[in-house]
């Protein structure tokens, strides 16, 4: 067992930097093979080597081979500024910390472009996403061999409602709220996995309206995201959903949405194959929802100065 | 009686794919008809009361917490699920999570990563399969096309570029093959011999494979060519490339080549064929005898007479199983995992003169109609059984209610039914129907076969034991069941 060991902290997320300075006393919620969860109130942050990526909620240190720490869930963890103290087997210092942000989004495709894109996108994903997610069964192509999983079975009918929902905000230029909470509370802590699918559907169509400079769906998206979060899903993803909100999302998810953006559709399923098992697809489950209909909005309205320059 | 069982485990993180994997181990554990293992949010819960599994404790799940949620067929089985889930639970590292099988998402990657491979597998939806095939053939590999729904005109185009390039194309609908000894899809283990399988049908070649293995003998090859390779329009272009590849085999002695009665045409092509070979060959046409078949060939109507045919013997015992004379209900009601072996029931009976429906009728039977007043074989692998539900080879609960059916039918005396044992099979499907039958009121006898060998990842050993026990007459053979049934009406 390493006692003590001091790791230094190479980058940290914008979101964790705010836990550091705000939460003084945590507990480890949760040990994975490469990353560790630190828990403090409602907010979590990821600590793991660099091959886990970096992200608004991740601080990315050598940690060498973590089983070595034997750290085990609810071990207490004292935080500042400078340091983060977990039990007496890890010193996580932050000293010399570089902050992480999320690079800009890249300019998008035209309407024309982008429609492409998410063609070959819904036929990438009914192929390689896996089986459990939302990507192959719950949008896009429609299936064929007859086989309907239960998760798509219901979640079928609530993307149904957010995509009314986004479709009418795109054509109107606003939201009713209670719409808005309709359309996020119906796929909130939906599905299986650690974050749920319904929640990484979300994470996707919130990074990609931001991405496309859609910042009014997305206000309003985020908005009632935040306001039906309380009680509708795990902590844990709560906290990515929030982030995602706040328009911080992680390196793996803004490569894919950049790819998707820039029409390299290979980029953009690789990308989303390192999310987790089904996450990344799932993600791109929301969006693929939501870049099908902002370009059938954008190419029957002439679009906005703020979208044009999007568009540009 | 089934039961509902749900767990409740407090602020529990797992990793998705740990959660996964130990929901798909949990689901098949025996006497398991239904299982989720998801966290606890509203939306799930109504997931699991949508499936019928949401019990009083799982209700009360908070989003933080995970839910194991089950249907068992008996309460035993279901307090055996939990207690097996408990344990991965604990230990999530038993599942070998941390050295997770290697994957590629793309055919390329896969090339890259396993560089001397020389066959993909191909198991996608059907409208992707034949472009995913065509990027495999580019890289040099053979295929086998598991997948369904592809149209038989890309079939066609794929199989004849195949053939330029001296590649094979299994499939598509392709759902057995041993190559070299290596199982693919759905296969039994047999052992390495001298006699070669070409098989247009994957249940058809795990019945003659498995009865071969039991005679003593081995398999050099097997040969999937999918379902419509001899049709007119494919014009057996896999078949007549097996055959050219086990001529060329110096390990293959006999071939046997198992297929649905051809088109005129092409069976003509083929018999030009196996003229032309040095080996001797055992043409399964099933159910078609009359077609004039060249001096190193010999016919069989049966999966079963195919098997005895290469062995130059009884491949299955000759002893039919003890039945007794039905002396209630008068009818025959056969439910079947595989194909074949529905449509090899079929023959057996119209060779011994009775009459008899299926849904998948074979020359000589009716098409089934609603009411079931005669013999009835039921493929329950076919589309309308399957459409949205799993197929009843690895989900053997497809069977449950047409066999509660039958056996609540005071017409039907017999019930005949197949096992079928193997790679990708259920772990235990005659511990399943075990449990099914277990204090249920059934005036039917119940006659199965068991398809596999004892080397299987389900020794058809056990399974038999099992289904003895559970009351179940065995046959050594489809066609053997099949037999015995007719013995039982007093029909010689």
């Amino acid at each position: 067992m390493t006692r003590d060991a001091v790791v230094p902290v190479l980058r940290s997320g914008v979101l964790a930097q705010e836990f550091c300075r705000s939460v003084a006393r945590a507990n480890v919620e949760a040990v994975f093979e490469r990353c560790f969860y630190l828990r403090g109130g409602d907010e979590f942050i990821c600590v793991g080597g660099a091959d886990i990526g970096d992200g608004p909620l991740t601080l990315i240190g050598n940690l060498g081979r973590l089983s070595d720490f034997q750290l085990q869930p609810g071990w207490p963890a004292a935080v500042c500024e400078r340091h983060i103290v977990i039990g007496k087997s890890m010193r996580l210092t932050l000293d010399e910390t570089e902050s992480w942000h999320s690079p800009a989004w890249p300019i998008c495709l035209s309407p024309a472009g982008l429609t492409d894109t998410c063609a070959a996108l819904a036929r990438r994903a009914a192929f390689e996403a896996p089986e459990e997610g939302l990507a192959r069964h719950g949008v896009g192509v429609p299936e064929t061999s007859g086989h309907h999983p239960p998760l798509a079975r219901i979640a079928r009918p609530r993307i149904a409602v957010f995509e009314r929902w986004l479709s009418g905000v795109l054509d109107a230029g606003h939201a009713r709220l209670q719409d808005s909470k309709e359309a996020a509370e119906a796929l909130i802590g939906l599905g299986p996995g650690l974050t749920p699918s319904g929640d990484d559907f979300l994470v996707g169509a919130l990074a990609l309206l931001d991405a496309i400079g859609e910042r009014h769906a997305h206000a309003a998206l985020a908005r009632a995201i935040t306001d039906a979060l309380p009680g509708l899903t795990a902590p844990l993803s709560a906290c990515l959903l929030r982030a995602a909100a706040a328009g911080q999302v992680g390196e793996a998810l803004h490569r894919a949405v950049s790819s998707v953006i820039t029409g390299d559709v290979d980029a953009a399923a690789a990308a989303a194959g390192q999310i987790g098992h089904s996450s990344g697809w799932d993600m791109m489950a929301g969006v693929m929802t939501a870049l099908g209909i902002a370009v059938a909005a954008r190419l029957e309205t002439p679009p906005t100065a703020a979208q044009a320059l999007a568009l540009s | 009686m089934s039961v509902i069982l749900n767990e409740v485990r407090r602020a529990t993180y797992l990793d998705s794919i740990v959660l996964m994997r130990i929901s798909r181990q949990i689901a098949a554990l025996p006497g398991i008809e239904e299982a989720g293992l998801i966290i606890g949010t509203p939306a799930n819960k109504e997931i699991l009361r949508d499936a019928g599994i949401l019990g009083p404790e799982g209700a009360t799940a908070e989003p933080g917490d995970l839910i194991l949620a089950l249907r068992a067929s008996d309460a035993r089985a279901g307090q055996a699920a939990l207690a097996a889930a408990t344990q991965l639970l604990d230990q999530p590292s038993a599942l070998g999570t941390t050295a997770a099988v290697e994957s590629s998402r793309t055919i390329r990657a896969a090339v890259q990563r396993l560089p001397a491979a020389n066959l993909a597998l191909i198991s996608v939806p059907g409208d992707f399969a034949v472009a995913e095939a065509r990027k495999a053939m580019e890289f040099g590999l053979h295929v086998m096309i598991f997948s369904d729904n592809v149209p038989i005109e890309d079939e066609a185009a794929l199989k004849r570029e195949a053939r330029e390039r001296r590649l094979f194309v299994m499939g598509p609908d392709c759902g057995t093959a041993i190559v070299a000894g290596g199982p693919l899809g759905f296969a039994n283990v047999v052992p390495r011999g001298d006699i070669g399988i070409i098989g247009a049908s994957g249940t058809g070649i795990q019945e003659v494979s498995c009865l071969i293995a039991r005679a003593g003998r081995g398999i050099s090859h097997a040969i999937g060519t999918g379902g419509r390779d001899l049709k007119a329009e494919v014009g057996a272009v896999t078949t007549l490339m097996a055959i050219d590849a086990l001529e060329a085999d110096d390990r293959t002695k006999h071939v046997v080549l198992i297929s649905k009665p051809p088109a005129a045409s092409v069976a003509r092509s083929v018999l030009d064929r196996v003229a032309k070979s040095s080996k001797p060959f055992t043409i399964c046409f099933l159910g078609a005898t009359d077609f004039a078949l060249p001096a190193n060939a010999r016919s069989a109507a049966t999966l079963k007479a195919a098997a005895d045919s290469v062995l130059g013997a009884s491949a299955a015992s000759p002893v039919k199983p003890p039945v007794r004379r039905l002396d209630g209900g008068r009818l025959v009601r056969g439910l079947f995992a595989g194909g074949t072996l529905c449509s090899e029931a079929q023959i057996v009976f119209r060779q011994a003169g009775l009459p008899v429906m299926s849904n998948v009728p074979v020359p000589g039977a009716s098409a089934m109609a609603g009411v079931h007043d005669g013999h009835v074989m039921i493929d329950l692998g076919d589309d309308e059984f399957t459409r949205g539900r799993p197929h009843p080879m690895f989900e053997p609960g497809v069977r449950d209610a047409p066999l509660a059916e039958a056996l609540a039918d005071p017409s039907v005396g017999l019930v005949l039914l197949d096992v079928v044992l193997g790679y990708g099979g259920h772990l235990d499907p005659a511990g399943h129907l075990a449990a099914f039958l277990a204090g249920r009121e059934r005036r039917a006898v119940i006659v199965a076969s068991v398809t596999g060998t004892d080397a299987d990842p389900q020794p058809r050993d056990a399974q038999v034991r099992t289904l003895v026990e559970a009351g179940v007459v065995v046959a050594d053979s489809n066609a053997g069941a099949a037999e015995a049934a007719i013995a039982a009406l007093g029909v010689s």
